[in-house]
């Protein structure tokens, strides 16, 4: 009995030591980037991980190195329209596969479900020399459309849409609505939550993308906010301080959006239709 | 308000026939109800009627207006639906004035009329409120509401009282009945539930397999069955079945003999059926006498009683046939053993493809 017990207090015991160390390496780097905001380059090459005075300091180095507001610009222009073309393009293709039946409807969808399994490095050169002869070489067209018909949203919308009562649709089509009207005034309010979600899911994807932007966009009035952070680094004397800063405003947006849409997103997640 | 006419009306799904011929007339402000075993095609030749599924083959006229490629919003029905399909993210009263609103009724119209069907369906405290913050029964007035305030020809309603509790059912039974009195409209009516539709229809139609086995009064389908189907679904509980076969002719009468109780035979006035033919008897829970009473007596070993206060349901085996009997003075629990007697006037008797023989 006694020993049942023993067993019972040391599996507890490991179990907290798991997921402390599990926990400690999740936080770990999030405080040490905003705590190294504050410190100089010395002190945290030389490991502080205390917090320091030199907060202001390092933003004023950073917006000296960098045009902040212009980089922030191009980031956030790339993701909110890419979010909101792609919720769209894929929340549209989501509803139709479940709505429309059709005989081919199971056949194209596990084709694109293939797709996925191809990863982007295969892709990147073939849509670069496609993004090349259409002349779209440092736009933001060329970073946006190639994520516009994701197609984990559309397998996610599908499901989603799943959930989404069908005598919906045909009370709506009694008061008059088309196929289009139905899925602006009923589906889209309907599924809010799955939009909160999918645009959490999209928006960090667009805002933290680094290797098709670093592939397409050429100059660094173009330069996203994920490029400049990384750019930093490659300086030859790293500003540490200034670097970790750079990524607290990086992490800021991303931050907002969860927070503004946390309880929907667990909603969705949850596939919740209310 | 408007009359339906199906005549012919078919539908398949790729090459599975659901509906297999429909022919029906639904008289301007008749309550027609479809019943029917679940897949017996009845939700499906609603919709049909609604617009939400394409006839395959046959003809639809609502008002003698031929409607088989009309917009279902434009064919002047309106739905309710099992699970109400109320808009979860409008209140009630958007719910029941977005038809209007998107028909580009004038906003004071809009109100008058939502307003009206409102007090017609005492919704007036919870017309601010959301779907998700009203009960069960509440979210189908509001469903009923939203049709209502269509001001439609005809109205569908879709198993609407599935979803409630038995108290509710009740209740709104009454209310839809009343509400037909009150709008004085067509009402064509899905259900599964003998009681709601022997209760609210003039006319009950009873399908299987995707054809009107029989249609007609409540009354007269349950006094005069055209099958043994119909005979078995219409009436709670359902007809006893027997196994029998006729041995004699007279006339004006057949004398049968049941399958599995040596010496019992019954006269019946019916004319016919043929000495030596296999049929069924049937006969309702409520036409079983006490021994003696006439007719034939049948020894029946009770397995189940079940005492309703005002009469009595005994579920029993006679000769290993199952057969539910109805009793009105019975409150005797103790019992285990009893004759009652088959009164020949009232029974039925079905040939062996289960069509009645008169």
């Amino acid at each position: 009995m006694r020993a049942d017990l023993a067993f019972s207090y040391i599996r507890r015991g490991l179990l907290y030591l798991g997921l402390s160390v599990a926990a400690f390496v999740s936080i770990f780097p999030f405080y040490w980037m905003v705590v190294g905001s504050t410190n100089t380059s010395p002190d945290i090459a030389h490991g502080k991980v205390t917090p320091g005075t030199y907060l202001l300091e390092n933003i004023a180095r950073f917006f000296e190195m960098v045009d902040v507001p212009r980089m922030f610009w191009n980031s956030a222009f790339i993701a909110l329209v890419g979010t909101a073309l792609t919720l769209i393009v894929s929340s549209l293709a989501g509803y139709g596969f479940e709505m429309f039946k059709s005989r081919f409807r199971e056949r194209i969808f596990a084709f694109l479900l293939l797709m996925l399994s191809i990863p982007f490095a295969a892709l990147m050169v073939p849509l670069f020399i496609m993004m090349s002869r259409l002349g779209l070489i440092n736009t933001f067209t060329a970073v946006i459309v190639p994520g516009i018909a994701s197609i984990f949203i559309i397998f996610y919308f599908r499901q989603a849409t799943k959930a989404f009562p069908s005598e919906l649709r045909d009370a709506a089509r009694l008061d008059g609505l088309n196929e289009w009207q139905i899925f602006v005034h009923v589906y889209i309010p309907v599924m809010r939550s799955t939009y909160a979600a999918a645009t959490i899911i999209v928006f960090m994807a667009n805002w933290n993308n680094y290797l098709w932007p670093l592939i397409v966009l050429q100059t660094v009035e173009n330069k996203t906010v994920t490029l400049i952070v990384s750019a930093l680094s490659y300086a030859y004397v790293p500003d540490y301080g200034v670097i970790m800063i750079s990524a607290v405003f990086a992490t800021l947006p991303t931050v907002l959006i969860f927070f503004l849409l946390q309880r929907r997103f667990v909603e969705g997640m949850l596939g919740a239709v209310k | 308000m408007s009359s339906v006419k199906l005549s012919g009306v078919r539908k398949s799904f790729g090459s599975v026939e659901v509906i297999k011929g429909v022919d029906l007339e639904v008289d301007s402000k008749e309550f027609v109800v479809f019943v029917g075993p679940s897949g017996c095609g009845k939700s499906t030749l609603l919709r049909m009627i609604a617009g939400l599924e394409p006839i395959t083959e046959g003809e639809l006229e609502i008002g003698g207006v031929r409607m088989n490629d009309v917009d279902p919003s434009k064919r002047g029905i309106a739905m309710v639906f099992q699970s109400y399909a109320l808009y979860p993210h409008m209140t009630v009263r958007d719910n029941m004035g977005f038809a209007l609103r998107f028909a580009k009724v004038p906003k004071p119209e809009i109100d008058r009329q939502v307003n009206e069907a409102a007090r017609i369906l005492a919704l007036g405290p919870l017309m601010d409120r959301f779907p998700k913050e009203l009960s069960g029964g509440q979210r189908q007035r509001v469903a009923i509401g939203r049709a209502i305030v269509r001001q439609p020809e005809v109205f569908l309603f879709d198993e609407p009282l599935s979803n409630l509790d038995a108290e509710l059912r009740v209740h709104m039974r009454i209310e839809i009945a009343r509400l037909h009195k009150e709008l004085q409209t067509t009402i064509i009516y899905v259900t599964h539930d003998q009681v709601e539709a022997m209760t609210l229809a003039d006319k009950i139609v009873v399908l299987r397999d995707g054809v009107i086995e029989q249609a007609g009064r409540p009354l007269d389908l349950y006094d005069d069955p055209a099958n043994q189907f119909v005979a078995g679904f219409i009436g709670s509980p359902r007809m006893n079945f027997l196994p029998a076969s006729v041995v004699e002719k007279g006339s004006g009468s057949v004398t049968v003999a049941l399958a599995h109780h040596d010496g019992v035979r019954l006269t019946l006035p019916v004319t016919g059926a043929e000495p030596g033919q296999d049929v069924t008897l049937g006969v309702r829970p409520e036409h079983f006498g006490p021994a003696g009473a006439g007719g034939a007596d049948l020894v029946l070993d009770i397995d189940v009683a079940e005492h309703l206060g005002s009469t009595s349901f005994v579920y029993a085996r006679a000769a290993g046939e199952p057969l539910i009997i109805e009793r009105e003075e019975s409150r005797n629990g103790d019992e285990t053993r009893i004759t009652v007697s088959i009164d020949p006037a009232k029974a039925y008797l079905f040939d062996k493809q289960g069509q009645r023989i008169r």
